[in-house]
């Protein structure tokens, strides 16, 4: 047993749900108390779902376990007839293992039409990311067909999924280049895949899984059951991107030679994948050059995350953008060997954990000057003041930004190498303001009485310590004028104080108009709670 | 004696969290205390995704993390945890919750928190799994745990003691007030730290102003003695009103707040004028339905549904009485409920934190009810926050474009979603 303040990955069923949200046609069923249920949070507020995922949390309570009741059956002939699934995925859940019912035998009994499938994962020896790709791999092998690939040459997207890391803009990113390259998809599973998309993946010429994590299993399983190349390379970078790019078009003319056809597919300009078609379609090579970037020089960075990011980007950081990494690491432990294969050459010694503590101690350590991490290191460097951006989940609302912002591609370098100079250079704008002081962040307000305290922490103080010693408040008369004095007794500064402070000065601003409105001199702590009244909050 | 309003019961099967969530606000009300949950990965990623979002600083929970080779053990073995806890803080009190699968495998939770308890530092035990409990309702099992750290109030004690966890910004205000009225206060259950918990004893009077910690109220009267005042619940110029008066009753006290009431509404009035004829609907689990719907009916809107995870008849009695008519139903299953939504169309729905945006995406009006939780809504000062709660997204929507509602702009946000045709070309 152990202590944990924070989790790196998600839970199983977590990972379930991801994969079953990015699949059409399909439904996910939880055998499991109400509690479980808080994972469609996790949808409607990170990925803002303006529908309720596939997902049902059958509910298990305390009297059903006494009585030996259980409501599967029931919740499964409710869905089949809400939402009339091709496919219900059930599975139990961390308390309700434990009871070793056989889920098969119920889902049975249920009756329904709709084709059932009881996916055992345990909660307790796999989690989230396993847990999904583990089930994507199933239902692959369970329905991809045999079948003639299609005529022009096309690819098959394997491995975005819902909440995945900027996967939505990763998918387009891809998109944009094999559009440029002339190169139709085929398939994007699991976004958006039905079973029927599952059905026709061997159509493709190529298949295309950049993500450790998820759907490499899959399209290994497609390779050896019909034949399809795989790249599982990662384009995150230029040199990679442009490798990655040559790599697929190689397969794809050997694609072409295997099966007869007459194409030939050769590498447009560069140009050509720019946003506009006629520039350089990412400004990193340039920008690393520049004496901008000069400034960066010796700027460490320590990595951490999942498999993918932490080798993409610790590559990049060091390639492309020539820093040195003082240390990486990764909490997938079923994947720290091939992070510690592909680092080689960029860091000794791999910190594998998923405790985030030691993670936080290693920090603590090196005090790089950009932590590369997930949010949990975010809170590290929040509490160590350094500067962290975020390369992997699990992430914060603040990661699911409306625009763009790809990690693969061409598009993505960009994105990254922007997110490394602003995420440092504010840095250095720190450093200047712990040289020179506030640098305006905090400057003196002045209070209506006269004084001028600087706020937040010392304003209420000074503002009363200088004030005259206070004489009963004036019996009111009308009001005061607009710039008439007004002052504030010690209660009422201390319940002022209790406010917030971000809204302080507005709520001290409207207490003292009302004050001047009904006659009052000198706020009391009665006047301060009748005058909220009237204003609310 | 009034008819007693119809309760439907239904089968439970809503979007709801369970009790571990109210930690997040409980270890912030109690600064000196920590909350340890015995639980498993589920219970750590629960409140990393439920209460991160909120907490930047160092959160005073984490979970004891069941891995499967604890799940064989009779007893957990916590000391060295606790001992992990006490070396990054100096809590004064450590409330033990258990969650799903310790009480699958029956750990035995009483036993376990004597074991650790020590005189300088208690340990206490709190059912809190989603088993049995639901959302706010584990907040009446912590205050349960913490009456035996009230000392014995002797009967010639007779003051007032709030019940129920509110913010500073509502307990002076609720202090101010009592001291308007001449009422003398003894305190808050729970205070801000554990050694400050209020005297408790016969003379005391108990004024729950939370709906949903009946059980600690109930107990306060049967082993202390207390009397607790039977009122509407201090929300919105109607409720405050009646908590006031009420409260000042077991005092002694005849007073008239009419006026009082009367002039509150006239300040709200513009609220109230766009409520008026308003058609909402309750499907949310913050156990504060009640009230909200009573307050919201007096505000001149209809309450299409008002659903809750329980209902309890006894403490929410005056509540009640107000609520002829009114659909209730506890344990509501949200598949009808949407079906229901989806005909009645309503002005505005209090939903559940994980169910709003999508039934936004459905081009309802909804809310979080959770914000209620949340929000300083309670007395004479919260009646504005409260209104406006309802009112402010019926405002800004209807200042929002039409045509942002055209299924166009949700096209490929969400991949299980069918995919959408636009009908702006």
């Amino acid at each position: 047993m152990r202590l944990a303040y924070w989790m790196y990955e998600g839970t199983a069923h977590y990972g379930i749900a991801r994969l079953i949200n990015s699949l059409r046609g399909v439904h996910a069923v939880f055998h499991a108390p109400q509690g479980d249920d808080y994972i469609h949070g996790i949808f409607a507020m990170l990925e803002r779902a303006p529908d309720f995922p596939p997902v049902t949390t059958s509910v298990v309570d305390g009297r059903d376990l006494a009585q030996g009741t259980i409501r599967l059956p029931d919740t499964l002939r409710q869905i089949e007839a809400s939402y009339k699934p091709e496919l219900i995925v059930v599975t139990p859940s961390c308390s309700t293992i434990l009871l070793q019912e056989n889920l098969e035998v119920t889902a049975m009994v249920s009756g329904i039409d709709c084709e059932v499938i009881v996916y055992e994962a345990n909660p307790y020896r796999m989690q989230e990311h396993l847990a999904a790709d583990n089930l994507f791999t199933v239902l692959v092998k369970r329905y991809a067909e045999a079948t003639l690939i299609t005529e022009r040459p096309s690819v098959n997207i394997i491995g975005p999924a819902s909440l995945g890391f900027h996967a939505r803009h990763d998918l387009v990113s891809l998109r944009r280049m094999l559009n440029t390259l002339g190169v139709q998809v085929n398939v994007v599973a699991p976004w958006g895949a039905s079973l029927d998309d599952l059905r026709r993946l061997p159509a493709a010429w190529v298949n295309v899984a950049p993500y450790r994590e998820l759907g490499q299993k899959a399209a290994v399983h497609l390779e050896e059951r019909f034949g399809t190349l795989l790249l599982r390379d990662t384009p995150i970078g230029v040199q990679p991107t442009l490798r990655w790019l040559n790599q697929l078009i190689e397969m794809l003319n050997t694609a072409a030679v295997q099966h007869d056809k007459n194409v030939e597919i050769t590498l447009p300009p560069l140009t050509a994948f720019s946003l506009d078609g006629m520039s350089a379609p990412s400004m990193v090579p340039w920008f690393s050059r520049t004496a901008d970037m000069d400034s960066f020089s010796g700027k460490t960075a320590f990595m951490f995350g999942d498999a993918t990011h932490v080798v993409g980007v610790t590559k990049f950081l060091a390639d492309e953008l020539g820093m040195p990494i003082c240390g990486a690491g990764t909490y997938l432990r079923h994947e720290a060997d091939w992070v510690r294969e592909q680092l080689d050459g960029y860091v000794d010694d791999l910190l594998v954990t998923d405790e985030f503590q030691t993670v936080a101690r290693r920090i603590e350590e090196l005090r790089p000057e950009v932590v590369c991490g997930t949010q949990m290191e975010r809170h590290t460097a929040r509490k160590l003041d350094l500067n962290c951006m975020v390369i992997a989940p699990p992430t914060h609302i603040e990661n699911h930004l409306l625009s763009y912002r790809p990690f693969l591609g061409f598009d993505g370098a960009d994105v990254i190498a922007d997110e490394v100079s602003t995420t440092a250079t504010l840095g250095m704008e720190k450093h200047l303001i712990d040289l020179f002081g506030d640098a305006g962040l905090e400057a003196p307000v002045h209070s209506t009485n006269g004084h001028t305290a600087s706020a937040p922490t010392n304003g209420v103080a000074a503002a009363v310590a200088d004030a005259p010693p206070v004489a009963a408040p004036p019996a009111s008369s009308g009001p005061l004028a607009a710039d008439a004095p007004v002052q504030w007794d010690a209660d009422a500064e201390r319940l002022l104080k209790k406010i917030p402070f971000f809204v302080r000065a507005k709520a001290r601003a409207n207490v003292e108009k009302y004050a001047r409105e009904h006659g009052h001199s000198l706020i009391t702590a009665d006047i301060l709670n009748t005058a909220r009244e009237h204003i609310g909050g | 004696m009034p008819p007693k309003p119809q309760i439907i019961r239904e089968n439970g099967l809503n979007h709801s969290f369970c009790g571990l969530v109210s930690v997040g606000w409980l270890y912030q009300k109690i600064k000196d205390s920590f909350f340890l949950i015995l639980g498993t990965h589920t219970c750590a990623h629960l409140l990393q995704n439920t209460l991160g979002v909120m907490i930047f600083a160092r959160p005073r929970f984490a979970v004891a993390l069941m891995e499967e080779g604890d799940l064989s053990a009779s007893q957990p073995h916590l000391q060295e945890l606790i001992d992990e806890v006490c070396q990054e803080y100096t809590p004064s009190v450590i409330f033990l919750l258990s969650s799903c699968t310790p009480e699958v495998i029956k750990v035995e939770f009483e036993g376990l928190a004597r074991s650790l308890s020590r005189p300088d530092l208690p340990v206490l035990f709190v059912p809190a799994s989603g088993l049995d409990y639901t959302f706010s309702q584990s907040e009446d099992t912590v205050l349960q745990a913490l009456i035996p750290f009230c000392p014995v109030a002797p009967p010639e004690d007779k003051r007032v003691v709030f019940l129920g966890s509110v913010n500073e910004v509502i307990a002076d205000d609720f202090l101010t007030e009592a001291d308007r009225l001449g009422i003398p206060v003894a305190g808050f259950l729970p205070a801000d730290h554990f050694h400050d918990m209020p005297p408790i004893g016969p003379g005391t009077v108990i004024a729950p102003i939370q709906p949903f910690v009946a059980k600690t109220a109930n107990q306060l009267r049967n082993e202390r003695g207390a009397t607790v005042i039977s009122s509407l619940f201090p929300f919105g110029p109607d409720g405050t009103r009646d908590f006031w008066e009420k409260l000042a009753q077991a005092f002694g006290k005849e007073i008239d707040l009419a006026e009082r009431e009367a002039a509150a509404w006239e300040r709200i009035r513009e609220h109230t004028d766009l409520l008026k004829g308003k058609r909402v609907f309750f499907a949310t689990d913050i156990l504060m339905e009640l009230p909200l719907t009573r307050f919201l009916r007096a505000c001149g809107a209809e309450v299409l549904e008002c659903s809750t995870p329980y209902i309890n008849r006894r403490f929410l009695a005056r509540e009640l009485e107000k609520l002829e008519g009114v659909k209730l139903v506890e344990q509501a299953n949200f598949d009808r409920q949407l079906r229901d939504i989806a005909e009645l169309q309503p002005d505005l729905v209090i939903s559940n934190i994980l169910s709003t945006n999508p039934l936004v995406g459905k081009g309802v009006v909804a809310k979080w009810g959770t914000e209620f939780a949340f929000m300083t809504i309670h007395g004479w000062t919260g009646v504005n926050t409260l209104v406006g709660m309802f009112t402010r997204s019926i405002k800004r929507h209807r200042q929002l474009d039409p045509l942002g509602s055209d299924p166009v702009w949700t096209t490929g946000i969400m991949p299980s979603a069918p995919k959408v045709i636009p009908l702006v070309s």
